[in-house]
């Protein structure tokens, strides 16, 4: 190899540089792989679609290693509470302990860049550029075993250069004519002449902790078939003798002082998961990467982001999106569990359109650009009971569908009973293949076999089951109407309204009024006052937004909040002088805040 | 083979304790019903080696062996000097570094138809706090005692009340379906559960007794801390049962504790956090919040990791 | 039946435990007190093992201790497959007794440092786990190179022995001992695989695997 073997770069600062942190091979179905990179725990996991999430290696709950994790191929499930956190993404899309509440956004583990090449996978604290170029053989070398050294990773890179060994094991002989053509403290390449064969090592040296590396050998060329196991085998020997040898120098050495992992920022704070229906926000733009039919009236579209990865959804979400005529529509987003590249979204063209699906239908093509707001939930899916039974109309099948794909990836007890006119309006049919016996179609009914046939669907009511109904208003009405007399409890039964209208939320609209920032501003029902006041630019640090933190605490200076947290005890409450602005509203008209 | 008995010094060292509120506290040592009469032991208490053990009379004798290093397993001195103070409550061996309040009541101990034991006394690398914050979720059932004390996919932590009384922590209303509540259920059942802390480093829990629906079973968990972050985790049964054999019931306890031990030895830090937003609460942590917020009241910073500004 | 003198806790027992079910054998737990109790000394219970530990195997009156050697008797008793314990090939039964005997090793080393830690028990500690450590890398290296050769158990052959188990316990509790797995990413897969193995029960203190393909 000549002197490009590694393109020459100016040595950046390790926060800043990409390291290899393990084999492709260590990364197989459904295992989580635990590392380190300076002084770093991670969780590296590769998801079903190959994808590999590299993450701080703590549960955000209450700082459980996340490498002890289940890797369920589209989630990372913690051992300690089952919290759940999504491929690529790392959002939380399930806490087991509230089943039926969206987890906020802002709970979403420390990700890490990743790049998988030359059968290593490469990460870094902020890595700047691309990973190490091997010149000369783009992806055809032979991944060493990697070797752990307890000695610290200059020490170690220094030993490599006298790395000898043979470019043909097999052959009897020395060592070959090895020189070294390049090397640093990261990496090192030692060449191997013996007559006419040659052969190149590359060594890239992983930083595990101060007094812990990792050696990760890269062969170049690619020995042939029957002699990779041999050849393996010669450099396993040769680094283990080199281990021993650095080892035994290192531990006569002064400990080097210990690695502090970098602190990095906490978790975002005071960001509003849900967005006032009169001030909609569209943070992300999308780009419709496919548009087809995917039934009679029905287009499908996918939509993959343009620039910042799509955040974590679960099932039951939405979307708003925001169409060049001005209008706003909220759309269920389809996917399953672990589909995360584009959200994918079903729309009806109604026949009396204001505009919206209309557009949609008619006017925005692939390759158009769309901006959308964070994925929103207001139809949660509760995973707590031993069977759910889906009712879809029509296109209230969308959001549905994403709650089959959960349960069946789950491996809960479900069934889909979708009612619509024909074969061709069902929507989505490769999803409800793959779903297989679990999709009961209901084609061609009339409203009167309509309510019979809800009718036999609830007469199968056992305790531990609960419905979920998506449909026209029709069909939400008498299915609601059939379950209570069918003695179906009432938080059994959820319902949604298939345009994904933001549910009715009756609770109270009052007053504040912000002594400090002397405004005055009206808290509509459904919306926070914590989201008011982001509207307004004054931002309230806050963090769990389920008034369990105490972080978004404020001062109230006169009336009577409404306490609904569980930070304040009851003494505190009754004093009425501090609330939690994220979930506590007002018992009386107004209130003063010491904002 | 107990290193308790041994005649090396303890290897493990940890700093010494300067936190007023850990060291003005009884802590216990020793089930003393494990402990040889007149036989020397050997312990650390807050990174403080100590020397202990029960005399030919039955009385406990605590020392620090700074002032009189004898190896474990030798006679067990009369009187060792700067001696420091002990009780024996609860089936266990008590001492303490400063100078503490009486320890706290378990009034049920004395009701003679009790069954009284140490199920189990564990070593783990963890502080106290973590330990006690553990004890005291529900939440963690069905994952990691799955089969025992909960069930995927019975999941929900339904509201409960938590309130400060007296200087205790007490969470109470607490509900769990539990499918299989000690060793004498084998059917699943509700359980309810009250929760108490009374202590920084011990905590109680009166659960649903299967053998007698007027009363409820008592469990404490007492912690030792030998260090910041690793504590011998003693486990005190004071059950209405009847029927089971003390190996049935030490065994499903030590099952469970089995269970919680990998987790509480990967939650990073080990020492807990009180800044409220070091984690991330939920609502079914209302008694862990209540719980850290009490340690940041009375001031405790020995294995905890202290809110920046003092307070919670 | 099939009576085990059992101590929840124990990586020996465990052992005996693991292999019965991944077998489909049906058997009972006699519980002993091992700890705090010190059941195992007592007179009674040396009447049933004059060295007074555990596990004990009752097999209709066939009485049997030491764990690995139980592995032994059940795999050859009831595997009708013969390829726990592979009886019929002489090349193999070899390379398993002597992966039963590094086994030997881990168990004094590795589950040791965890007796320590656990249940206060007086082992030099450092030394303990640097003998785990020792075995633990050359045992990673092995499973690294079996997987380049496309099989997945310590032994040769396309089917886990009794060397299997008698490994995996001491491996997959070690961290309880304070002996990190970070260095030795085959061991962990390897576990994994063991887990997803029809039948594989779990103990406290191991966690479950999500499942395989």
């Amino acid at each position: 190899m000549n002197d490009e073997g590694i393109a020459a770069a100016p040595m950046l600062d390790a926060a800043f540089s990409w390291f290899p942190i393990a084999s492709s091979e260590d990364l197989p179905f459904r295992h989580t792989y635990h590392t380190k990179l300076l002084g770093r725990e991670l969780a590296v996991w590769r998801a079903d679609d190959g994808y590999v999430n590299v993450w701080e290696d703590r549960c955000l709950h209450r700082g459980v290693r996340l490498s002890i994790g289940l890797n369920d191929g589209a989630e990372l499930k913690c051992q300690y509470h089952g919290w759940r956190y999504a491929s690529r993404s790392a959002g939380c899309t399930y806490i087991p302990a509230h089943p039926a509440d969206a987890p906020a956004r802002t709970i979403c583990c420390t990700t890490f860049p990743v790049v998988e090449r030359y059968g290593l996978v490469w990460s870094g604290e902020e890595p700047l550029g691309d990973v190490a170029q091997v010149a000369l053989f783009g992806d055809e070398g032979l991944t060493l075993r990697p070797v752990p050294i307890h000695a610290p990773a200059a020490l170690v890179a220094e030993r490599l250069r006298s790395y000898r060994f043979r470019p043909n094991p097999t052959a009897t002989g020395s060592s070959g004519e090895c020189t070294v053509e390049s090397g640093d403290e990261r990496a090192v390449v030692v060449t191997a002449r013996d007559g006419t064969a040659e052969m190149n090592v590359v060594f890239f040296v992983q930083p595990v902790d101060a007094r812990t590396c990792v050696v990760r050998g890269l062969l170049v060329p690619r020995p042939v078939d029957d002699a990779v196991v041999g050849v393996l085998r010669h450099h396993n020997e040769r680094m283990s003798t080199l281990r021993d040898e650095v080892e035994e120098a290192a531990a006569v050495m002064p400990p080097p002082p210990p690695m502090q992992p970098r602190v990095r920022a906490p978790a975002p704070v005071a960001e509003p998961t849900h967005t006032p229906a009169d001030t909609r926000t569209a943070p992300l733009r999308v780009v419709v990467a496919r548009k087809w039919a995917t039934a009679d009236g029905i287009a499908g579209f996918e939509l993959e982001s343009i620039g910042e990865r799509l955040p974590a959804f679960q099932p039951g979400a939405h979307i708003d999106v925001h169409l060049p005529n001005g209008l706003v529509r909220q759309y269920s987003l389809t996917n399953g569990p672990g589909d995360v590249v584009r959200y994918r979204i079903g729309v009806k063209l109604e026949p009396d359109s204001r505009g919206g699906s209309k557009a949609l239908h008619e006017s925005i093509r692939e390759g158009d650009v769309l901006a959308i707001s964070e994925p929103r939930n207001n139809f949660p899916l509760r995973r707590d009971r031993a069977t759910t039974i889906l009712i879809a109309g029509g296109i209230g099948v969308t959001p549905l569908i994403a709650m089959a794909q959960a349960l069946g990836h789950a491996q809960l007890d479900f069934r889909l009973h979708y009612f619509a006119q024909s074969p061709a309006h069902l929507a989505f049919p490769e999803v409800l293949d793959l779903l297989g016996e679990r999709v009961v179609r209901h084609l061609g009914l009339g409203p009167t076999e309509t309510g019979q046939r809800l009718q036999e669907i609830l007469a199968e009511r056992r305790p531990s089951s609960q419905v979920y109904v998506c449909g026209p208003g029709s069909m939400l009405g008498a299915t609601r109407q059939m379950a209570a007399e069918l003695g179906w409890p009432d938080d059994a039964v959820h319902f949604e309204y298939f345009k994904n209208t933001t549910v009715v939320d009756d609770s109270s609209a009052f007053d504040v009024e912000l002594a400090r920032s002397a405004l005055h501003l009206r808290v509509p029902a459904g919306t926070t006052i914590l989201e008011v006041l982001a509207e307004h630019g004054v931002i309230v640090a806050s963090s769990c937004q389920q008034g369990a933190c105490g972080t978004c605490l404020v001062s109230v200076l006169d009336g009577v909040p409404d306490h609904q947290d569980v930070y304040l005890n009851d003494a505190e409450k009754q004093r009425n002088d501090r609330m939690l602005v994220c979930v506590s509203r007002a018992k009386s008209p107004r209130l003063v805040l010491d904002v | 083979m107990w290193s308790n008995s041994s005649t090396r010094p303890i290897v493990d060292s940890f700093e010494r304790c300067t936190d007023p509120v850990a060291l003005n506290q009884w802590h216990p040592l020793s089930a003393v019903a494990e402990l040889r009469r007149g036989v020397t032991y050997q312990t650390l208490l807050l990174g403080e080696p100590l020397g202990y053990g029960i005399d030919d009379a039955g009385e406990p004798v605590v020392w620090p062996a700074k002032a009189l290093h004898l190896p474990a397993g030798s006679p067990l001195p009369a009187t060792p000097p700067a001696g420091l103070p002990t009780q024996v409550s609860y089936g266990y061996l008590w001492t303490t570094l400063g100078d503490p309040q009486p320890l706290f009541a378990i009034p049920e101990a004395d009701e003679p138809d009790r069954r009284v034991l140490n199920a189990a006394t564990i070593g783990i690398a963890t502080s106290a706090p973590r330990a006690v914050e553990n004890f005291l979720d529900m939440g963690h059932f069905p994952f990691v005692h799955a089969g025992v004390l909960g069930a995927e996919p019975h999941t929900e932590v339904v509201d409960y009340r938590v309130d400060v009384v007296d200087g205790e922590v007490w969470a109470t209303g607490c509900r769990f379906p539990q499918p299989k509540a000690a060793p004498g259920s084998s059917a699943s059942a509700m359980t309810d559960y009250t929760y108490r802390v009374p202590h920084p480093y011990c905590t109680i829990l009166y659960k649903s007794c299967p053998f007698d629906e007027s009363r409820r079973d008592v469990i404490g968990l007492f912690l030792q801390p030998m260090g910041e972050e690793a504590v011998r985790a003693n486990m005190l049964l004071c059950v209405v049962d009847p029927i089971s054999t003390d190996t049935e019931i030490r065994r499903f306890q030590l099952g469970i504790f089995s269970q919680d031990k990998p987790i509480l030895e990967n939650q990073v830090p080990r020492r807990l956090p009180l800044s409220p937003i070091a984690e991330t609460p939920i609502r079914a942590d209302k008694s862990a919040i209540a719980y850290r917020r009490w340690l940041s009241e009375m001031g405790l910073t020995y294995g905890v990791i202290p809110a920046a500004d003092g307070a919670a | 039946m099939i009576k085990l003198y059992d101590f929840e806790l124990s990586v020996n027992c465990y052992k005996a435990r693991l292999l019965m079910s991944l077998l489909d054998v049906a058997f009972e737990l006699v519980p002993v007190d091992f700890y705090p109790g010190w059941e195992h000394k007592t007179e009674e219970f040396k009447r049933i093992n004059p060295l007074g530990h555990i596990p004990v195997l009752d097999d209709d009156g066939f009485v049997l201790w030491d764990a690995h050697a139980i592995l032994v008797y059940l795999a050859t008793r009831y595997d009708t497959s013969r390829q726990w314990y592979p009886v019929d090939d002489p090349q193999l039964l070899g390379r398993t007794a002597s992966w039963m005997l590094f086994a030997e090793g881990t168990t004094n080393t590795a589950s040791a440092a965890r007796l320590h830690v656990n249940l206060g028990y007086d082992f030099e500690i450092e030394s303990v786990r640097a003998g785990a450590h020792r075995l633990f890398r050359y045992l990673d290296e092995h499973l690294w190179f079996t997987e380049r050769e496309g099989r997945c158990w310590v032994c040769p052959g396309d089917h886990p022995t009794i060397a299997d188990i008698a490994l995996f316990p001491d491996v997959a509790l070690a961290p309880e001992g304070g002996i990190d797995l970070l260095d030795y990413p085959a061991l962990r897969r390897w576990c994994d695989r063991i887990k997803r193995l029809p039948r594989f029960v779990v103990m406290g203190g191991i966690f479950p695997a999500s499942p395989g393909r």
